[in-house]
């Protein structure tokens, strides 16, 4: 699928001119990151699962190196050389290859090698905004290259966590639901672990030790470690201080005296996350699951439903878009809304298009502070496959 | 490079893996033998003149195993699952041998008593970055295998190390926070202030007489490898 054709890259190259004559269109300036990029980057972002898809190598200064995967990090990073404050705002697109390990037997339209043409959008302060603004701009491309029938889905991490932080739980609690939060089954097990009555103590770690651990008083707690370690003769080794170790150990002890989490939050969690409907009726399903319980998420739904008014406003067939509350995405650095576009013939799991907000990944990748970030992404080979019915 | 209607045979070279290799052929009735320069690489075995040996490191058997450049070898499954993501399409494992075991598995510092299982380091993973301003640092010489099992039990996290020696050091050095190496009795992680975690065995390995789909197999090929197959009792 990489165009190995002359005639394919040219079908390819007149495709991306159209595309990107939109994107500038609706004001976003065309840019060109580099290619070859700094493997660090990408894995503090994303972490070592990059490794099982990137193309990560070493060049004869021994610097870790690696083709970029998407343009989306590239872009932050020239952001970010650009402006002293990265808090500027800006709008960019690009179209360019990104290329991504696939496993032998992967499907055509699963290349290793492909063009994004893409938008993003930094620190524009109405998110909502910025968010219709994105996907407007990418139907707007897929339309102008031919592409007459198309569904959106659309997530919504920002509800998610709106959920969680109105739920009565500790902080770690709430965080490691969010952290499990892109894998079901995880998620599922640590609801079901916290609901259940004794939070379990790890095997290894003496109850003797434990019990006279007391969350009240920390500086005794840290002595009591201390002896433990040396009756049984275990040095202190590595990064990880007596204190870090004693802290978590505190939150152990906490865990088991804390009340667990009670059965209508689990419930309310677990019937959120299965929510999958029109995105309209959708909203009119999470006031129902909100109903009786005193969580209080109406700043984040008013979000949802004025995004939603937007695009409709900017004429996108909103009715037909799907609300999935398990948005899978592959790509963890998103943070709020998310999309991608579907067609028939290709299937849900090869995408035409898709994107959301990650607000932290200007931090990531080097700036002081979050910066608003939205954009959103074409894959050229499968747009052009769709449209010529060569998939 | 060898005849096509020559059988390739790749043999550890070195300390008790060749020496309980070539045992283990001596016991089927087949006298393996080096040619040549008793330091040499190359090898026969006495009265099957299309099979040649090759005596290599153990993890270049894998490699010559999954190019095809050997018809059959004797290494550990734990280079084998390191060295190919699809390695049942590429080789196929004859007979485990009964030697050469070792276990990979997950090991972080003993004063770690809060971490006994796979889920606490994870737990553990963001408020670490929160502190050190980094994740974990995992040394390792099985940098796929890792980046497998710690991904295959939620954990992202983390970065790895490449240690081509000493891993159970690194810890204690701070070049690494934890480890993925071999272990045969667990003494050497333990004299290195190290546990092994209640769930972190990632591999139970041990020598596998192995075959390798993609090499050619010429019907002579095959021939000398029922002969050897047989006399193996496989």
């Amino acid at each position: 699928m990489v165009a190995e054709t002359a005639k394919k890259f040219e079908a390819l190259e007149a495709q991306a001119q159209k595309l990107m004559s939109v994107f500038i269109k609706a004001g976003h300036e065309a840019v060109a990151p580099a290619i070859i990029q700094p493997a660090s980057v990408f894995l503090d972002v994303i972490g070592e699962t990059l490794r099982a898809r990137t193309y990560v190598f070493t060049d004869p200064d021994g610097e870790e190196l690696c083709l970029r995967p998407d343009l989306t990090v590239p872009t932050c990073r020239l952001h970010i050389e650009r402006h002293s404050d990265p808090a500027t705002k800006a709008k960019y697109c690009y179209n360019g290859p990104a290329f991504r390990f696939q496993p032998a037997g992967a499907p055509v339209v699963h290349p290793r090698e492909f063009r994004q043409a893409g938008i993003e959008s930094f620190g524009a302060p109405d998110r909502a905004k910025a968010e219709a603004h994105t996907v407007v701009t990418v139907l707007d491309g897929l339309k102008a290259a031919g592409l007459t029938d198309c569904k959106l889905y659309i997530g919504d991490l920002g509800l998610f966590r709106a959920l969680l932080e109105g739920a009565d739980m500790p902080l770690r609690w709430r965080r490691r639901l969010m952290h499990q939060f892109w894998r079901p089954e995880a998620f599922r097990t640590e609801l079901k672990r916290l609901t259940t009555a004794a939070i379990d103590v790890p095997r290894d770690v003496p109850k003797e030790l434990l019990t006279k651990l007391d969350p009240e008083h920390p500086e005794d707690a840290e002595k009591q470690v201390a002896a433990y370690l040396e009756e049984r003769g275990i040095e202190m080794q590595g990064i990880r201080s007596l204190g870090e170790i004693t802290e978590n150990l505190l939150s152990i002890v906490a865990d088991s005296k804390t009340q667990p989490l009670s059965a209508a939050t689990a419930n309310l969690l677990e019937s959120y996350v299965r929510v999958v409907a029109p995105a309209r009726a959708a909203g009119a399903r999470l006031r129902d699951l909100l109903r009786d319980g005193d969580i209080d998420i109406s700043e984040a739904f008013d979000a949802y439903q004025r995004r939603l008014q937007l695009l409709a406003d900017a004429g996108v067939d909103v009715t037909h878009a799907e609300f999935e509350a398990e948005f899978g995405r592959t790509l963890e650095y998103y943070t709020g809304f998310v999309f991608e576009v579907v067609v028939p013939q290709l299937g849900r799991a090869s995408p035409l298009a898709g994107g959301g907000r990650y607000d932290t990944l200007m931090r990531q990748c080097g700036a002081e502070e979050d910066v608003a970030a939205v954009g959103g992404a074409i894959h050229t080979e499968r747009l052009l496959a769709a449209l010529t019915g060569d998939v | 490079m060898s005849a096509p209607d020559t059988l390739v045979l790749a043999v550890p070279s070195k300390g008790r893996l060749m020496e309980q290799s070539i045992e283990i052929f001596a016991n089927g009735g087949l006298n393996l033998r080096k040619v040549g320069n008793a330091r040499g690489y190359r090898g026969e075995i006495e009265g099957l003149d299309n099979v040649e040996v090759v005596f290599i490191s153990a993890g270049e058997i894998a490699r010559h195993l999954k190019s095809g450049r050997a018809h059959v070898g004797i290494t550990g499954e734990d280079l084998v699952r390191e060295q190919m993501s699809d390695w049942e399409t590429r080789i196929e494992i004859l007979k485990p041998l009964g030697f050469g075991h070792a276990d990979v598995v997950v090991a972080v510092p003993e004063c770690w008593i809060d971490v006994r299982v796979m889920a606490d380091l994870d737990e553990i993973s963001s408020t670490f970055r929160q502190i050190h301003g980094r994740w974990f640092r995992v040394a390792t010489k099985y940098i796929n295998l890792t980046r497998r099992f710690l991904s295959s039990r939620g954990l992202t996290d983390f970065r790895i190390v490449e240690s081509l020696g000493a891993t159970e050091g690194t810890p204690a050095a701070g070049t690494a926070d934890f480890i993925v190496d071999i272990t045969t009795t667990g003494a050497t992680l333990k004299a290195n202030g190290l546990k092994i975690l209640d769930d972190g065995l990632i591999l139970k390995s041990e020598a596998n007489l192995i075959a390798s789909r993609v090499a050619e197999w010429a019907p002579r090929v095959r021939e000398a490898e029922n002969i050897i197959l047989e006399k193996l009792g496989v």
